[in-house]
Order: structure tokens, then sequence, then C-alpha cells
């Protein structure tokens, strides 16, 4: 059990890299939080760091108020799983999960116990004489499980445990995880580049780019409030469709005008946007938000999408649309029920209260209210 | 079978015994002439398998210590370098322990190091070290003893000792190094998170994992201080402190040169790298190959 707490933390790496620019972050106790980016965007070095595999160039990293930047990782009480398991490939299974204890002089009555009450746990109690190279990618991962939960650690840190799995595997993993962590009441940081595997486990999670945090947010936050062009678009499959176009008013309503066509936007947004007419923004649209029955309110005749499909991808329970409109790709979700055709015309309607509008230039969202954009940074 | 396949398989078999027979020749040779007496070793054609059989050099090289002892044979070639011949094999042996002993503990936690924790001045210090084996050993030999000397240690098996370590230690870095470098740094970490410090992480996982290429790193200093000829020669004036190879080359530039007695003291000399190279054999193949491939 712990909190932990980076403060202005900064992370340059000897050859001048800069990984990390001033992170300030809280991770409460017994939260699942779950770092998400693409690969090089510092998630894994803020793992490293609360493991205290990395140095903190910068600013403090406290465990329950308590500074623990000059601790060394192996007097940290966390355990850590690894995407390549990083079993030790020279003891059998038993070993490798008793290994942790062992350095830590339990009493082997006791190590055994947990041993074997983790591998009944991990179902992988006839495993444990064998050695890691006899195991399927799926028993090995299991072990490093159990080496991290055998521990009892005040925080459980994992860096992209499913990423070597295949994909059906994966989605059991991600149920497995999950109970896991209902079960041992701790702290855990978990990274991942995969949305789906954040936005099914985590309580938080952060979103980084660069060494940056662009937000934290629960999943519903971040999904459906991003706070900038780079977390909308990191989000959602197929990605979200930008359009650029020009804020202008309309009446009592502002819309979004660009090449052919016009998007009204919601009268949520006036507030916030009323400032900002005449200047160039850029329009989000989720693929699912297409209202196909136009029954929805807000969406209507003043908020279509026209152009030509360009493919059409089932996919099973959907369809994906590839569409040109205004010499610009776009991607829509709708339902199987009508059949579509390459070359052919069509009028999507937006379902306009889930538009997002942001900055055409720095790329904020400027369609939450200042409220809720402060608490998702 | 086919015809073809089998004149293949002949042929192979053949060249392999010839290139056997090339390689084994000469070792077969001392062996057998150690056991002849100086006459036959002399004889045209040779006699390859001893007729008579006569163990009398090697009594000579154990009893050349002791002047009251009998002679054999071969008692007028006995040189009068032969009674240092077992002090040299014990200076050799001494020198060739301490060598192997401390490159380990210089040069295990040193590639680790290298291979595990980046610190400024990494790659320079790798490039650094193996500049320093670049440069011909006859090149270092003036300024190695003008050290040797300033230290008092002429004469010494200490200056073999520390010389042989400038020697061999760049290359067991290098050795250990590339072979640390394949092991997932993943593993390493995992290490430490378990509770292991950076000495522990080296010791209970690395050095096991790294067991082949321990033993190559270890045959490789044991070979190259027993066979080291030009520093010891020049470090060393009395048999206090000549090592084998020394002392078996004097034997030719004494007033008589006995053929038998040379070949008894040369088997005696490839005696204990042989044992080594035995007692090793099972990782030496795995050890050469070692990080070639992913561990």
């Amino acid at each position: 059990m712990a909190q932990i707490r980076f403060s202005n933390v900064t992370k340059r790496y000897p050859n001048g890299h800069l990984a990390l620019e001033d992170l300030n972050l809280q991770i409460e106790d017994k939260e699942f939080l779950v770092l998400l980016g693409p690969s090089g965007c510092g998630k894994s070095t803020t793992l490293n760091m609360i493991a205290g595999l990395e140095d903190v160039t910068q600013g403090s990293l406290q465990f329950d108020g308590a500074e623990v930047s000059a601790v060394p990782a192996h007097k940290r009480d966390v355990a850590m799983v690894f995407q390549s398991y990083a079993l030790y490939p020279h003891k059998t299974v038993y070993e490798n999960i008793a290994f942790g204890l062992r350095m830590r002089r339990h009493p082997s009555a006791e190590i055994d116990v947990r041993v074997r009450k983790a591998a009944q746990a991990l179902e992988i109690e006839h495993l444990l004489e064998r050695r890691p190279g006899q195991l399927s990618g799926g028993q090995r991962q299991r072990v490093a499980l159990g080496r991290a939960m055998v521990r009892e650690p005040a925080v459980f840190l994992m860096d992209e445990p499913l990423s070597n799995l295949d994909a059906a595997l994966r989605i059991s993993m991600r149920a497995s995880i999950k109970a896991l962590h209902q079960s041992m009441a701790t702290t855990f940081v978990y990274v991942t580049h995969d949305q789906a595997e954040a936005l099914t486990l985590a309580d938080r999670i952060v979103v980084m780019c660069q060494g940056v945090v662009q937000q934290i947010g629960t999943p519903d936050d971040i999904y459906e409030r991003p706070a900038n062009k780079f977390v909308a678009n990191f989000l959602g499959s197929p990605p979200i469709n930008f359009i650029d176009g020009q804020l202008e008013r309309d009446g009592t309503t502002l819309q979004v005008r660009c090449g052919g066509i016009s998007l009204a936007l919601p009268a949520s947004k006036t507030f916030q946007l009323a400032a900002r007419v005449g200047q160039q923004v850029t329009v989000g649209l989720r693929a699912e938000d297409v209202d196909e029955g136009g029954t929805e309110s807000g969406s209507g005749a003043d908020c279509l999408i026209t152009g030509e499909i360009s493919s059409v991808l089932p996919i099973g329970s959907d369809q994906f649309l590839g569409v040109q409109c205004g010499g610009q790709g776009m991607f829509f979700r709708v339902g199987k029920e009508r059949s579509f055709s390459v070359g052919e015309r069509v009028e999507l309607p937006i379902n306009r209260s889930r538009l997002h509008v942001f900055e055409a230039s720095g790329g904020a969202n400027i369609g939450v209210s200042d409220e809720s954009r402060r608490v998702a940074r | 079978m086919s015809y073809a396949l089998y004149a293949k398989r002949i042929g192979l078999f053949l060249a392999s015994l010839l290139f056997l027979a090339y390689v084994l020749a000469p070792v077969l040779w001392l062996v057998s002439s150690s056991l002849q007496r100086e006459a036959n070793i002399t004889s045209v054609p040779p006699h390859w398998i001893p007729h008579p059989l006569t163990l009398s050099s090697y009594r000579a090289i154990f009893t050349a210590g002791d002047s009251s002892a009998a002679t054999g044979d071969n008692a007028s070639f006995v040189p009068s370098t032969a009674q240092y011949l077992l002090p040299a094999l014990r200076n050799s042996l001494i020198v060739a322990f301490a060598v192997v002993v401390l490159n380990l503990i210089v040069s295990v936690p040193a590639a680790y190091a290298m291979a595990k924790i980046r610190y400024i001045g990494r790659d320079l210090s790798v490039y650094f070290m193996l500049a320093t084996r670049v440069i011909p050993d006859i090149a270092l030999v003036v300024p190695f003893f003008l050290f040797i000397r300033k230290l008092g240690l002429l004469d010494n098996l200490g200056a073999l000792i520390i010389t042989y370590l400038a020697i061999t230690v760049p290359f067991s870095v290098f050795m250990l190094l590339n072979y640390f470098e394949s092991l997932p740094d993943e593993l390493d970490k995992a290490a430490r998170v378990d509770g292991c410090s950076r000495l522990q992480t080296l010791l209970r996982v690395f050095l096991p994992l790294a067991l082949p290429s321990l033993v190559a790193v270890i045959l490789f200093t044991f070979l190259a201080s027993w066979n080291e000829f030009l520093f010891a020669l020049m470090f060393t004036q009395t048999p206090a402190s000549q090592t084998i190879p020394i002392i078996v080359a004097s034997l030719t530039s004494d007033f008589t040169t006995s053929f038998s007695f040379i070949n008894a003291a040369g088997v005696l000399a490839i005696v204990p790298p042989v044992i080594i190279a035995v007692l090793f054999e099972r990782y030496i193949v795995s050890g050469l190959t070692a990080g070639a491939v992913k561990g």
C-alpha cells in the first residue's frame, strides 16, 4: 500500500536525451493507474523511476510522503512484470517465484506456502519444476505475474505485460490482471501503448507524449473530453477524423465551415467558442459518431458529412466506411443493415453533440469548459 | 544410399583423418621421442613407436636437482639447467593460477558494469581498453621493464602476474562484455526489483548464465600466461622466477643438446594445459559461440 507522488520530476539520460519533463503526478493508494502513450513517450522511464531502476535527474519522488529518489531498487517495496517476462532461465519456475522472497530472507517454510498459493491462483502448480525455456508465452507470463504477486509488494508495476501474447490470450489476461488488482488491494502502475488495455483496466489514465503529460483523467474523461488533438487521436479505433475549418456564426448557433461542407456546433459549446469566431479550428469527429437514424437530438441536416465512398470494410458486427470528403479521407463506423458500394455518394448525419473542437494551431480542446479542462490536466 | 553420397562421406572421412594427422603428428612425435633413447631419435627412418621404450629422460628431470642420484642411459646429455625444470613448472603454475583468479576478479565486474550500467564515458572506456591491445607486445617491453624495475619487482613472480594481467584483462572484459550485452536488460532489472544489489545481480543471475563464457575466459587466460615467453624472458633472471617456456628454451642453448630430454620437458609443459582443457572440455564449444545468439 503506497501513495506515489512525482513533484516536478525531470529525467535526462547521460546521452543528453530528455525523457521526461516536469512531471507532476500523484498516484493514490490502491489505484490502478495506466501510463499510455506511443513508444519513446517517457512512460517506461516513469515506471522505471518508481522501481528505482532509473535515477531522478531533478525533482522529488515520494512514497507515502517519504522521499525515495535516493533509495536503490532492491530496497524499495515494489514488484515488476516485464514485457519480455525476464524470467531467470537457469532457475526452475518454483525458484523464479521464490527468488524475491529468498533475497529478502523469508523463512523457507513461509516461502513454500506463498509460492504454492500463488501458483495455485495462477493455475501453474504443475509447472513448478520446469524451467522457463520449456514454457509457452502465456505460461511464462503467469510465472512472471506469480513472481511479482508472491512478494505482496506495496507497489505493483507492469511494463507492457501483455504485448507479447496473442490476441485471445491478451483479453483473458486483462480480466486476470483486473481480478488480481481487486484481490491484492495494492497500488498498480501499468504501462501500455494499447488504448483498449488502458480503457478496460484503468481507474485513471495518464496520456503521455515526448516526455510531457498530455492529460490525466478517468477513461471516460480521456475518451469523451480529450484535452488536445494528440489525446483525441491516440484513443479510438479507427482513429478520430480531423477536419480543419473556420469558426463562423450563423444566427444563434456556431458552425465550422470547411471546403464545401459546414458543421453546426451544439448550443452547449457556444459559450466557450463565441469569442473565437473567425479563427481557424479543427473539428474532431469519432468514427462511431454517425447518427444513422437521425433520431438523436442535435443531429440533422445542418450537420452532414457528404462525400464519396472510397472503401467498405465489414468487421462482422459493423462496417467501416472510408469516405472522401472535400479532398480528405475519413473513416466512419456504421451498422451493417444498410449496404454501401465504393464510388457511391453518401450523406452521413453526424451526432453533433459529440463533436470536438480544437485550436488549429496549438491543438488544445477549446470546446470544453475551462473547469473540465483544468480537471482533465 | 547413392554411390555419390558414399563417395562424399568417404572423402570427408579421409580429409578429416589427414587434418587430424597434420595437427596431432608433432604432438605424437613429441611424446614418442621423449620415450626414446637419444640414438633412436636421430635414426632414419624415425621410429614412431619407441623401441626400446625408456623413461630415462623423465627420470633425469625428476632427479636433476639431486647431484648424487644415479644417472640413466642419457646421462651424458642432461643439460646443466635441467635441475630448474621442476621449480619452473611450479613458478608457471603459480603465475597462471594467480592470473586466472585476479583476472576474473577484475574483468567480471568490469564487463558487467560496461554492459549494464549507463555511465558517461562508457563507450570510450571500451574502445580505450581494446586500443591497448592493438599495440604489439614488443613495443611494450621497454616501458613495462622500466615500470617493473621501478617497482623493484625484477626477477619476481609478481612482475609476471602484473604484466600478464595487463595483457589478458582487456580481452577477458571484451569476451564477457559481449556475452553480458547479449543477456536482456530486463533480466538485470528483474533481479534488482526482486531485491538484488548490483553485486548480487551479477553473482546470482548473470554469472550462472555466463558460465560458458567464464570457462572460455579461464582457458584463454591460463594458456596466455602459461605460454608467454617475451616478457618472462625480460623480467626474470634467475630460476627463482623463471617459467617453463624460459627453461625449456634454455635447454637448447647448452653445450650439449639432448632431444629426448627437451622433448620430455616439452611433454611436461603441455600436461597442465591439457588437464585444464579436458576438465572444461564440455563448456569450451558453447563458450566459443556464446554471445552469438541471444541467450
